[in-house]
């Protein structure tokens, strides 16, 4: 194995460090507390688990957590109202509603409800076009982790090749469009994209986020580049059939011997989205009090 | 020369017949489509373009206003003056002419303009559905591109392209409206190492810089299709004329085919502006139609 391991879990404590300082600094200098508001609507466990982790670590790095755990039959109208309530609650900055949402509630237009300023998981139309034209939005906390760490890495990603494979609007689209922000050449590849080896091959940066479980071998990779594994798949453990075990998109045991860095699955892109959930939430609470942005914490 | 040129005239006017029909069955119900242009300070330098749009809204049957405020109207009335525009029923689209005097940023007035009027496709949230791949009203250039592209015996679905340009209302667009039809797309620009090596990959190049003669035919692959959306008024010989960002006499020499400048991508711009207007009022009429089913419960 040739290839740098970027530690996302060590990378996302740093980042929280980097957090609690601030909100430290923020109380003592102004007496504000960044507030973040969680909505959860029915009882999805994997969401539950989610929302209780957000919960947690925000009131680790020192801001205010609110939690609004609804029932499955939650009207629209009731969630609406709630949206609205939390928009004019000036001890809220951050308001994120957990998706997926049950059948009967249109993620959209909840999403959409959400003040742009306070929309910290970036998913509002405003805040998508606002970063597509360059002005400053809320971006998406996981490609926001995936560019953290390359600028970290890297320092300047200027003039790089990069190629992300993926075009979600979650984490492949927005990805794209930071790493234009940085002035790097951006394809986007994807299922369609013909001869995607040769695609991922010409890459200094290659990001994946496709949701396929190894599904980018060792010789997809060009020697020496950086590559950023977003996917989380179960799989079942391939010595114990009655275990399961997490892969990423890309074969790490391959790409490693070829990437001159890798990002491991678990404990690579992972535990930073979170992270950048309370980064996003402190740049949200320092905007709406036109306070300086925390720096290193935004695009 | 190898390239067939593309007609963009032809397209222009093809999309403008369709407006016409659409504008006349809206005319029809009530809504007869108006645009509104709203020119700020000296208006000279975009005069010919203000007039062009008209007689084109006319041949679409748009209905359109030209207005001209004096340079020294502050950002507030204009803000105000949008809102009235925004809030008139008969008003179904608002275009900001450029360039706008040094104290209105562009950015504030077109974030101003009500997303459902917003015919010039500036508002974050039109982007924003552009990026979503869920196209209501688009950045004109960008659409017109895109629009030419369809109009070729290509398939979208893995084509590779190469967009050379990563500007807010054109690049940018044109890239992940390719997407959404399936594409696998390059973006370059003035950071890119080698422009040519991703340019000579594609099947298809747009080019959105703004620099004449940027791009050349060594730089195409033979066969591929050269959307050039650049207009340059460069000094020649023989006088003043517009170009494209491509060099035309060598890259028709390789490409397939190739717009023209002046022909090619901009009398699109115009139709799609035509199009966006009766998308608009289309729009507007729904809603307004919803609005009114809410009121019998």
């Amino acid at each position: 194995m040739s290839a740098t391991i970027i530690d996302g879990k060590a990378f996302a404590a740093k980042v929280r460090a980097q957090v609690t300082d601030h909100v430290a600094r923020l109380k003592t200098d102004t007496g504000i507390t960044p507030g973040l508001a969680v909505v959860l609507v029915g009882e999805d466990p994997a969401s539950q688990v989610y929302v209780r982790s957000k919960g947690k670590q925000t009131v680790e790095v020192g801001m205010n957590s609110y939690e609004h755990k609804l029932d499955p039959q939650t009207s629209e109208a009731d969630l609406l109202a709630l949206i609205d309530k939390l928009n004019r609650d000036p001890a809220v900055h951050g308001i994120l509603v957990q998706l997926p949402l049950p059948d009967h509630l249109n993620s959209d237009l909840v999403i959409n409800a959400i003040d742009p300023a306070k929309d910290v998981d970036g998913f509002h139309i405003s805040n998508v076009g606002l970063l597509g034209t360059g002005q400053k939005s809320m971006v998406p906390c996981t490609p926001l982790g995936c560019l953290m760490m390359l600028r970290d890495y890297h320092g300047s990603l200027s003039g790089m090749n990069a190629v992300v494979v993926g075009r979600s609007n979650i984490v492949g689209k927005p990805m794209a469009q930071l790493l234009l922000g940085d002035s790097c050449t951006v394809t986007i590849a994807h299922s369609r994209t013909k001869d995607l080896g040769a695609v991922c091959r010409g890459a200094d940066i290659l990001v994946a986020a496709v949701g396929r479980p190894k599904m980018i071998p060792g010789d997809w990779v060009k020697p020496g580049a950086t590559v950023i594994d977003v996917g989380i798949n179960r799989i079942q453990h391939p010595d114990n059939p009655e275990k399961t075990k997490l892969v990423g998109d890309v074969d790490f045991d391959s790409c490693a011997q070829v990437a001159g860095a890798i990002t491991p699955v678990p404990g690579g892109v992972g535990p930073m989205t979170i992270a950048c959930l309370l980064a996003n939430t402190l740049t949200a609470c320092c905007r709406a009090n036109g306070l300086a942005e925390p720096e290193g914490l935004t695009a | 020369m190898r390239a067939q040129v593309i007609d963009g005239k032809a397209i222009g006017a093809r999309i403008r017949a369709e407006v016409a029909a659409e504008a006349a069955a809206l005319a029809a119900q009530g809504w007869q489509p108006k645009l509104v242009s709203v020119s700020v300070g000296d208006t000279a330098a975009a005069e010919l373009y203000v007039r062009n749009q008209q007689k084109q809204a006319e041949s679409a049957g748009v209905t359109f206003e030209a207005r001209a405020y004096p340079g020294e109207t502050s950002l507030e009335q204009l803000t105000g003056i949008l809102q009235g525009l925004n809030a008139d029923p008969r008003v179904n689209g608002i275009i900001i002419q450029r360039p706008l005097p040094e104290h209105i940023p562009v950015k504030v007035l077109q974030k101003a303009v009500h997303p459902l009027k917003d015919v010039e496709g500036m508002h974050p949230a039109s982007i924003g559905n552009i990026v979503y791949n869920d196209l209501a009203l688009g950045p004109c250039t960008a659409v017109a591109a895109v629009e030419i592209l369809k109009t070729l015996p290509l398939p979208m679905e893995g084509l590779n392209v190469t967009v050379i340009g990563h500007s807010e209302i054109v690049g940018k667009p044109i890239a992940f409206l390719l997407m959404g039809l399936g594409a696998t797309v390059t973006v370059c620009h003035h950071m890119t190492r080698s422009v040519a090596m991703h340019s000579r990959a594609a099947d298809a190049v747009f080019v959105a810089v703004g620099k004449p003669g940027l791009v050349t035919g060594e730089m195409l692959k033979p066969g591929a299709a050269l959307i050039d959306t650049g207009i340059n008024r460069i000094d020649t010989p023989d006088g003043p004329k517009t170009v494209g960002d491509a060099d035309f006499a060598s890259c028709a020499e390789v490409a397939g085919w190739i717009t023209p400048v002046p022909g090619g991508v901009g009398p699109v711009t115009v139709a799609t502006l035509m199009k966006n207007a009766v998308l608009a009022t289309r729009m507007q009429m729904e809603h307004y139609a919803a609005s009114y089913a809410k009121t019998d419960f």
